[in-house]
């Protein structure tokens, strides 16, 4: 889940030029769970920007919980299903994610586009009405050794070898509404009878693979991470992989 | 001099601490420093405390050496990848410096600057891991150094937390990463740090007691209320609240001076932040019965 937020109406508003005729495009996955740019958002948004005076040709969001992150989808969204009204505008404010700010991009050939949310986090959805962060997209998981729970994410140092001086009653230095997350880690350790892992020396985090863009390309069952200066294989198959498909790093 | 080698001559050791000034003029911290180096064997100084954006930890350390004094440059994970760290640590190398203490940092939330990028690029025992290697000749990257630099790599621990037990497996996880001294967080009792040592003694490395003269029975009810793993007890809060501001240097110094002599056969140093109090040092020095 890739959690989004709107942004406040003014900062939309800022962001269009005069007369500037604007489609609202959603994402019926992330956006709508989030609250940010379901239907009901996109819908919303036609109106409230209209209220202000701007000229809205339409909205649309992938029907059936549709992700506007595959491309195929905002493809027959924006240019089959809505072709007249995207046709009739000069940009696209987008309530999705940043991948559905780049999905519409590609799909249009470059049309403009605005961002109507700001991208905060990829997170659990716990419930209906709440959303957290459990991991960074570091590229690289260290979970085994604390329990699955991410020090990067849950520690606000991200430190990787134990809390810091500044926790007290289990919470973070930076404020008492927030837990420690070494102290998260140590209880669940404890739990697990698997203490002895915080002995353990954590090495420096490797953040080749964390640094953008990155990409994912699927051949059969072998697929391959690319970063920064490398790439990554994996083989998903029973069988053995073929000779090019073996796993690993390389850099 | 190393503080390794005051610990091997003397067997005791005693620090003090400037924090740099929000501007380029040195002139009024190295006048703290000079004040209290009579009475210590090296004079911490301290790396954006707070998070707060301040003259340079590595440039007053310098300072600080011009001046006989001899310096502990702290060096915090906060603000520098591992690129600029190690940069810095042979840095202070090539500039004489040779007591270095790694410490994580504050959170820059808590800071002048809340909105910059937290860097944390690596945790204080990969650093001191990292600062071992350097010593040793090679970097972080498994690379040769030209020329090793020699440090004496010193950590923190705070005896006073509500987790001892995390506390004591990171400081071991320092020792063995290469720290050969440890300065303790802000201590008011003399019990909780018995309590903390009858243990931490038994890791064989050097540890000071951190002793911060109270400035006000403000000050302390704000630590208690803020500060991990501090607690000033009532009586010194009452005894601060009931002196008049005139001499409230002066009872603050019997104070941490009383502290110190019950806390001084249990450990092997004592290190002391006067947060600005500078001329409290010879008091305390005093009152605590303390040699230069």
């Amino acid at each position: 889940m890739h959690a989004t937020i709107q942004k406040p109406l003014e900062k939309i508003l800022a962001q269009f030029g005069e007369g500037e005729k604007v489609f609202v495009v959603g994402c019926g996955n992330c956006a709508a769970k989030c609250r940010s740019g379901g239907e009901a958002e996109a819908q919303a948004m036609q109106q409230r920007l209209e209220a202000r005076g701007v000229k809205v040709t339409g909205w649309a969001v992938p029907p059936d919980g549709g992700s506007l992150c595959k491309l195929s989808l905002a493809q027959q969204l924006l240019n089959v299903d809505h072709k007249d009204a995207t046709a009739a505008a000069d940009s696209f404010l987008v309530l999705a994610c940043g991948q559905g700010i780049h999905t519409v991009i590609d799909a249009t050939e470059g049309a403009a586009t605005h961002p109507g949310c700001d991208t905060i986090f990829g997170g659990e959805t716990v419930t209906d009405e709440f959303i957290t962060e459990y991991c960074s997209l570091c590229g690289d998981c260290i979970a085994e050794q604390t329990g699955g729970l991410c020090p990067l994410t849950l520690c606000a140092k991200g430190l990787l070898n134990g809390p810091c001086g500044g926790a007290s009653e289990g919470k973070c230095e930076i404020s008492k509404d927030r837990d420690c997350g070494w102290h998260l880690i140590y209880e669940r350790l404890k739990a697990l009878g698997q203490l002895d892992r915080l002995r353990q020396y954590q090495p420096p985090k490797n953040y080749l693979k964390s640094g953008g863009p990155r990409s994912l390309t699927m051949r059969g069952k072998q697929a391959e991470f690319a970063f920064a200066s490398g790439s990554q294989t994996a083989w998903s198959g029973t069988e053995p992989a073929p000779a090019v498909s073996a796993e690993g790093d390389q850099s | 001099m190393t503080l390794t080698s005051v610990f091997e001559q003397k067997g005791f050791a005693v620090t003090g601490e400037v924090g740099p000034p929000k501007g380029a003029d040195a002139t009024e911290v190295l006048a703290g420093a000079r004040l209290m180096a009579p009475y210590v064997d090296a004079v911490n100084v301290t790396d954006n405390q707070s998070a707060v954006m301040r003259l340079g930890s590595l440039a007053v350390s310098r300072l600080l050496l011009e001046a006989d004094i001899t310096p502990v440059f702290q060096l915090t994970c906060r603000d520098r990848n591992r690129l600029a760290l190690q940069s810095d640590l042979l840095s202070a190398a090539a500039l004489g410096i040779e007591n270095v203490l790694i410490i994580t940092g504050d959170h820059m939330v808590l800071g002048d600057h809340p909105e910059a990028k937290k860097v944390f690029d690596l945790d204080s025992v990969q650093l001191l891991v990292t600062a071992k290697g350097l010593t040793n000749g090679v970097d972080l990257a498994g690379h040769k150094l030209e020329a090793a630099p020699k440090l004496c790599l010193g950590a923190v621990v705070n005896p006073g937390s509500d987790e001892l037990e995390t506390q004591y497996i990171k400081m071991e996880k320092k020792i063995e990463a290469g720290a050969c001294f440890f300065q303790t967080q802000a201590v008011y009792e003399a019990d909780v740090f018995a309590e903390f040592m009858t243990k931490a003694t038994g890791f064989g490395v050097p540890i000071m007691a951190g002793i911060v003269p109270l400035k006000s029975a403000g000050m302390a009810r704000y630590m208690n209320e803020n500060v991990a793993g501090v607690r000033v007890p009532d009586e010194m809060i009452q005894r601060m609240s009931e002196t008049p501001k005139a001499d409230r240097k002066a009872v603050s110094a019997e104070m941490s001076g009383k502290l110190i002599r019950q806390i001084k056969d249990t450990c092997q140093g004592i290190h002391l932040m006067p947060l600005g109090w500078d001329d409290i040092v010879p008091q305390i020095i005093a009152a605590g019965e303390l040699k230069a």
